[in-house]
């Protein structure tokens, strides 16, 4: 799996979860980045941190094709320069006001994201497609111990027991935290799709238990 | 209808929001809760006994529950709001009605504490927040695989105006909203809706709104 060197793809959310004009908070590794998505569907990842005052601008907004802090409305392109600065409106901001951005590729969808400049395509979904996101309070040993599979290379992992056509794609969010992506066989139906929601659950019920177990132990 | 009302109570925004998004007047009677414990003053028991606000006064009728002010507002002004067109749009509306309880006493018991220094114990309200939060976002993911972006039904219903607020006001008690991408996609969706109103600590949607025009400097 891509693991916490620079350079690697890590699958940040799913393209479903991040609309036109809309940002949300994701991780990379151990940074926190604002994940948006601009008025021309293209999405961006920022560093979570407004270099004014230090709000997170994954609790900014976004119009057209820049991301605005919540705090006092500074913008920023997806390149990461400053565009405005709302209380000097005259004032062309200095290119060294900037966020730090990084690499973004998207497919099947699925955001993928890396801190360095990764070699080439991040994985295939290879006929599944994602179905919902969900964080569980364990480290990815505990979640392969509950599914009785370990994950393969690229971070997938199909649990032995779940309904067919589940497959889990892990991410590590450190803090003993993982960001599992649900997917399903593309042509799953309705309850089948509700069935998987509801089998990841439990999985996540049996991974936190083992993780408080072991952290009991 | 006269809201006795505190400005930073979720369960009072609750009631002021319906009445917004159905177009309902509301005479808005401030109450002192903070400081003042003008909640628990003679005069505020006499209305309701508990001691609790929001409380709806119309008329003879007085409602102390914020979940029966929602219906009546309504039933009054805008009817679609209670929703029920079948048998499980009906059932959804009460399950997540009643489930807002729990949205009230754990997330909303956290950030009383974390406010307001009310002693309690935080860890296990978050606990239980956290718990509340998962089963809301698996029901509103179950929701949106059925073709629906709110919890009884493709349209808004008083059981998302019942569930938003203590939700939104989470991080308000030091519970993390980051893990919900489902809940992110239906707080959007309620903040976009025509009438949407805030409360300090919910802000309406900025990039629904034209930039500001903004003078330059020197002019």
């Amino acid at each position: 799996m891509q693991s916490d060197t620079a350079g690697s793809w890590v699958p940040v959310a799913l393209s479903s979860d991040l609309p036109a004009l809309a940002v949300m908070p994701a991780r990379i590794a151990s940074e926190t980045v604002a994940l948006w998505r601009s008025a021309s569907g293209r999405a961006t990842a920022s560093a979570d941190r407004c270099p004014h005052r230090g709000m997170r601008l994954s609790h900014g907004f976004v119009r057209g094709e820049a991301l605005s802090c919540i705090y006092h409305g500074w913008s920023y392109a997806q390149g990461g320069q400053c565009l405005k600065i709302p209380a000097h409106p005259g004032l062309t901001p200095p290119e060294t006001i900037r966020v730090v951005t990084y690499a973004v590729a998207e497919q099947d969808g699925v955001v993928w994201a890396a801190a360095g400049a990764p070699a080439g395509e991040p994985p295939r979904l290879n006929g599944f497609a994602p179905l919902r996101s969900v964080t569980v309070d364990a480290a990815i040993g505990f979640i392969e111990a509950a599914a009785g599979v370990g994950m393969n290379a690229d971070g997938f992992l199909s649990p032995a027991d779940a309904p067919s056509g589940l497959c889990l794609l892990l991410s590590d969010q450190g803090a003993g935290q993982t960001l599992v992506h649900v997917l399903i066989g593309q042509d799953a139906g309705p309850s089948a799709r509700i069935a998987a929601s509801r089998a990841v659950e439990a999985l996540r019920r049996r991974a936190e238990a083992l993780s408080t177990e072991g952290a009991g132990a | 209808m006269k809201l006795y009302d505190y400005i930073l109570s979720p369960s009072c925004y609750k009631v002021r929001l319906m009445a917004a998004l159905a177009g309902a007047a509301l005479e808005l009677k401030p109450v002192d809760f903070h400081p003042g414990n003008e909640h628990r003053s003679p005069a505020m028991l006499a209305l309701n006994p508990a001691g609790t606000i929001p409380i709806l006064e119309d008329g003879d009728l007085l409602l102390t529950e914020s979940s029966a002010m929602l219906a009546y507002i309504a039933a009054k002004a805008a009817p679609g709001w209670l929703g029920g067109d079948s048998a499980e749009e009906t059932a959804r509306i009460q399950q997540w009605l009643a489930f807002s309880a729990r949205l009230t006493s754990s997330l909303g018991g956290a950030r009383l504490t974390q406010m307001l220094l009310v002693p309690c114990d935080i860890a296990a309200l978050q606990k239980s927040g956290i718990a509340a939060l998962r089963e809301l976002e698996a029901g509103l993911v179950e929701q949106s695989l059925r073709g629906c972006r709110f919890l009884a039904a493709d349209r808004p219903t008083i059981a998302d105006i019942a569930c938003f607020p203590y939700v939104a006001l989470a991080p308000d008690g030091n519970v993390s909203l980051d893990p919900y991408p489902t809940i992110r996609l239906w707080s959007r969706a309620l903040r976009a809706l025509p009438g949407f109103i805030e409360m300090p600590g919910i802000h309406r949607l900025h990039e629904l709104k034209p930039e500001p025009e903004v003078q330059a400097e020197e002019a």
